[in-house]
C-alpha cells in the first residue's frame, strides 16, 4: 500500500506540474490581469494598476471589438449551420451502406490533417484567384463573363470566401463524430421501423436525429471552441495588412492589442486579457446552455 | 456478440454478385459525396502541378498542363532560398520532442488515474478534460510573460516545453481509456512473481499499451506540425519558426519576388509529411478520433 502511494505521487507529479504551469496558473493570471491596466505583456506585477471593470467597459465601447464579435457570431451561426448540415448529410450517406465508405471518409477528412496555412494558400490561389483560379475558369468556360471577373479576395465577398474555405475543412471532423454516433445506435429499432413500413428518410428524421441529441451537443461545443480559436484563417485572408475589418475576429483583435506590430497607437495587455476572459465566458455560456437544452439522461444503449 | 458478428459476416457474403445492385438506390449519395471528394482531389492535383510549373504558366492558367515540362528546381529553391528547410527541421524537432515527451509524462499519469483509487482522481481527470477546451487566448499572455522572465524567449526550448504541456491533457485522457481497457491479470501475475508495481508499469503495462501510445503519438505529431499561433508568438525570429508561420513569411516574400512555383513547392513540402502519415495510417487515425478522443 505504501509503495502504491509512492507510485501515485511519482507518476502523477510531472503531469500535474505541467497542468498547473500551462493551464491553471495562466488562466488565473489572465482573469486577474483583465482587471488591471497592463501596458506590455511581460510587465512585472508591480507595474500593474488596478482599474476594476474599466477594461471591459472600454471593450464594450470599442468599435473594432464589436466588428470582431459580429464576425465571430456570423462564422459561428452561418458556418455552424452549414458545417452541421453538410457533415450530418455526409454521415447519413456514408452509413447507409455505400461502397467505398472508408475511402470517402478518409478523403473528406484530409483537410483536417493539412497545415492551415498550406490549405488556405491552396484555396486562395487554386480556387479563388481572379486570374487563374478554378472558379474563374469555371465561369469563364460556361460564358458567365461577369461572374468570372469576381474578385473573391476583396470587398464584402471576402468574408464569405473565407467562411466557405474554413467550413470546407471542418466538415470532415464533424462528419466522423456524427458517423460514430449513428453507428452506435441500436440496429433493432431500424428493423422494427422497416417492418412497420417507415421509409429510410422517415427513419432518419424520427429515429436517428432525436437519438443524436447528445452528439449534437458535443459537436456544437467543439464548433464553438474552434470558432473562438479562429486566427490563422483570418490572418491568411488579410495577408498584406495585418488587421482588416472584414475578417477580424476577437482572437486577432487580442493579438493586435497585445503583440500588435503596426497600426496600434498603444499596446494594452490588460485589454487583451479581458478579450480572453470574454471568450472563455462565451464558451462557458454555450456549454451550460447546451447542457440545459439537451439532457443526455434518458437514452442508454 | 460473436454470434452477431458471424451473422453479419454471413449476410455480407451471401450474394456477392448482386452487390452492385444494392448500390443503385444509393447513387444520389455516391454523387453528392463523390463531387466533394473530386473537388478535394482537384485541389491537391492542382497544387502538385503548380509546384512544378513556372510562374508564367501559373499566371496564364496553364498550371495543370505543364507545357514546358516539370520544373523540379522549384523545390530546390523553396527548400534553400525560401528557408523552408529551416522551418521543416524545426517542426520536425518540435513534433518529435512533443510526441515523445508528452507520452513519457502522460502515460504514467494515465496509468495511475486508470488503475488506482484515491482522493482527487475524478477531480484531476475533469481538470484535464476542462483544459482541452480552454481557448489558447486565455493562457497565452501569462505564458509569454513567464517565458520572458525566465529569459527563454527566442529559443527552441520554450516551444518544446509549451507544446509538451499543451498536449498533456489530451494525451492523458486518451491513454486513461486505453489503460482502463487492459486486463488486470498481468499486474496480478507480476505481483505474485514479486515484481514491484513501478517496474510492472514500465516493463509490462507500457509495452502492452503500445497501440494506444502509437495512435496518440501520431495525433500529437500532426497537431504540433500544424500548430500556428504559439509558434508565431514564441518563435520570435525565423530561425525558430515552425512550418505554419514560416510558410506565411514565404507567402509575404512572394509578393515581392513573384516566385509562384517556389511558393507552391513550399506548400507541398509543408503538407506532404502529414498527408503521407495519414495515407499510410488513415484507419488507425480515424478510429482514434472516434473512439478515444471524443465520447458523445
Amino acid at each position: 500500500m505504501k509503495q502504491n502511494k509512492k507510485m501515485i505521487v511519482c507518476f502523477l507529479t510531472p503531469a500535474l506540474l505541467f497542468f498547473v504551469g500551462i493551464f491553471l496558473y495562466p488562466v488565473c493570471r489572465t482573469i486577474v490581469m483583465s482587471f488591471f491596466n497592463v501596458e506590455a505583456v511581460s510587465d512585472p506585477v508591480s507595474l500593474w494598476k488596478f482599474v476594476g471593470f474599466s477594461n471591459y467597459v472600454s471593450l464594450a465601447k470599442t468599435q473594432i471589438f464589436h466588428v470582431a464579435m459580429g464576425n465571430m457570431l456570423k462564422i459561428w451561426l452561418l458556418g455552424g449551420i452549414g458545417v452541421m448540415v453538410v457533415s450530418l448529410l455526409f454521415a447519413a450517406i456514408l452509413t447507409s451502406g455505400v461502397k467505398g465508405k472508408e475511402f470517402y471518409r478518409a478523403v473528406i477528412y484530409v483537410p483536417n490533417i493539412i497545415n492551415a496555412v498550406a490549405i488556405a494558400t491552396m484555396w486562395i490561389n487554386c480556387v479563388y484567384n481572379k486570374r487563374f483560379g478554378l472558379l474563374h475558369n469555371f465561369f469563364d468556360m460556361i460564358g458567365a463573363d461577369q461572374l468570372a471577373k469576381t474578385d473573391y479576395m476583396n470587398g464584402s465577398i471576402k468574408f464569405y470566401s473565407l467562411l466557405v474555405a474554413f467550413c470546407f475543412g471542418s466538415v470532415g471532423y464533424f462528419m466522423l463524430i456524427f458517423m460514430s454516433g449513428i453507428e452506435r445506435l441500436p440496429g433493432d429499432i431500424y428493423e422494427a421501423a422497416t417492418i412497420d413500413g417507415a421509409s429510410k428518410i422517415r427513419q432518419f428524421g424520427t429515429i436517428t436525429l432525436p437519438l443524436l441529441r447528445g452528439v449534437f451537443k458535443t459537436c456544437i461545443t467543439f464548433w464553438t471552441i474552434s470558432v473562438i480559436g479562429f486566427f490563422v484563417w483570418s490572418q491568411m485572408w488579410s495577408a498584406p495588412l495585418n488587421s482588416e475589418m472584414t475578417t477580424i475576429t476577437p482572437f486577432v483583435y487580442m493579438y493586435n492589442v497585445t503583440f500588435g506590430n503596426q497600426g496600434n497607437a498603444q499596446r494594452d495587455a490588460g485589454l487583451g486579457a479581458a478579450v480572453g476572459v470574454v471568450m472563455a465566458v462565451v464558451v462557458l455560456i454555450v456549454f451550460f446552455v447546451m447542457n440545459r437544452v439537451v439532457k443526455n439522461d434518458d437514452i442508454e444503449f | 456478440m460473436t454470434k452477431q458478428k458471424e451473422v453479419s459476416k454471413v449476410k455480407r457474403h451471401k450474394l456477392p454478385g448482386t452487390d452492385w445492385k444494392k448500390q443503385i438506390p444509393l447513387l444520389p449519395g455516391h454523387i453528392i459525396v463523390g463531387i466533394w471528394v473530386l473537388f478535394t482531389f482537384v485541389m491537391l492535383a492542382w497544387i502538385l502541378c503548380a509546384s512544378l510549373a513556372n510562374s508564367r504558366e501559373i499566371m496564364g492558367g496553364q498550371a495543370m498542363l505543364l507545357p514546358s515540362g516539370p520544373h523540379f528546381d522549384n523545390y530546390a529553391r523553396a527548400w534553400s532560398a525560401n528557408n523552408i528547410s529551416v522551418f521543416f527541421l524545426n517542426s520536425l524537432l518540435y513534433a518529435t520532442c512533443t510526441m515523445a515527451g508528452s507520452v513519457l509524462i502522460s502515460a504514467p499519469a494515465a496509468y495511475v488515474l486508470a488503475r488506482s483509487v484515491f482522493k482527487g482522481n475524478g477531480l484531476i481527470r475533469s481538470g484535464f478534460i476542462t483544459a482541452m477546451s480552454i481557448p489558447q487566448i486565455m493562457i497565452v499572455l501569462p505564458l509569454f510573460s513567464l517565458a520572458t522572465q525566465m529569459g527563454l524567449t527566442g529559443s527552441k526550448v520554450v516551444l518544446i516545453i509549451l507544446y509538451i504541456g499543451m498536449q498533456i491533457p489530451y494525451t492523458t485522457t486518451f491513454l486513461i481509456t486505453f489503460f482502463a481497457n487492459l486486463s488486470t491479470v498481468y499486474e496480478e501475475a507480476a505481483a505474485i512473481d514479486g515484481c514491484p508495481p513501478m517496474r510492472t508499469f514500465w516493463q509490462i503495462m507500457l509495452p502492452l499499451a503500445q497501440p494506444g501510445i502509437v495512435t496518440v503519438g501520431i495525433f500529437n505529431f500532426m497537431n504540433i506540425w500544424n500548430e500556428y499561433f504559439m509558434s508565431l508568438i514564441f518563435a520570435s525570429n525565423e530561425r525558430n519558426m515552425s512550418v505554419g508561420p514560416g510558410l506565411r513569411t514565404v507567402l509575404t516574400a512572394m509578393q515581392y519576388t513573384g516566385d509562384w512555383g517556389g511558393l507552391f513547392a513550399a506548400v507541398v513540402i509543408v503538407f506532404l509529411p502529414t498527408l503521407l502519415l495519414f495515407v499510410g495510417l488513415s484507419k488507425t487515425i480515424i478510429s482514434g478520433i472516434t473512439s478515444g478522443g471524443v465520447k458523445g
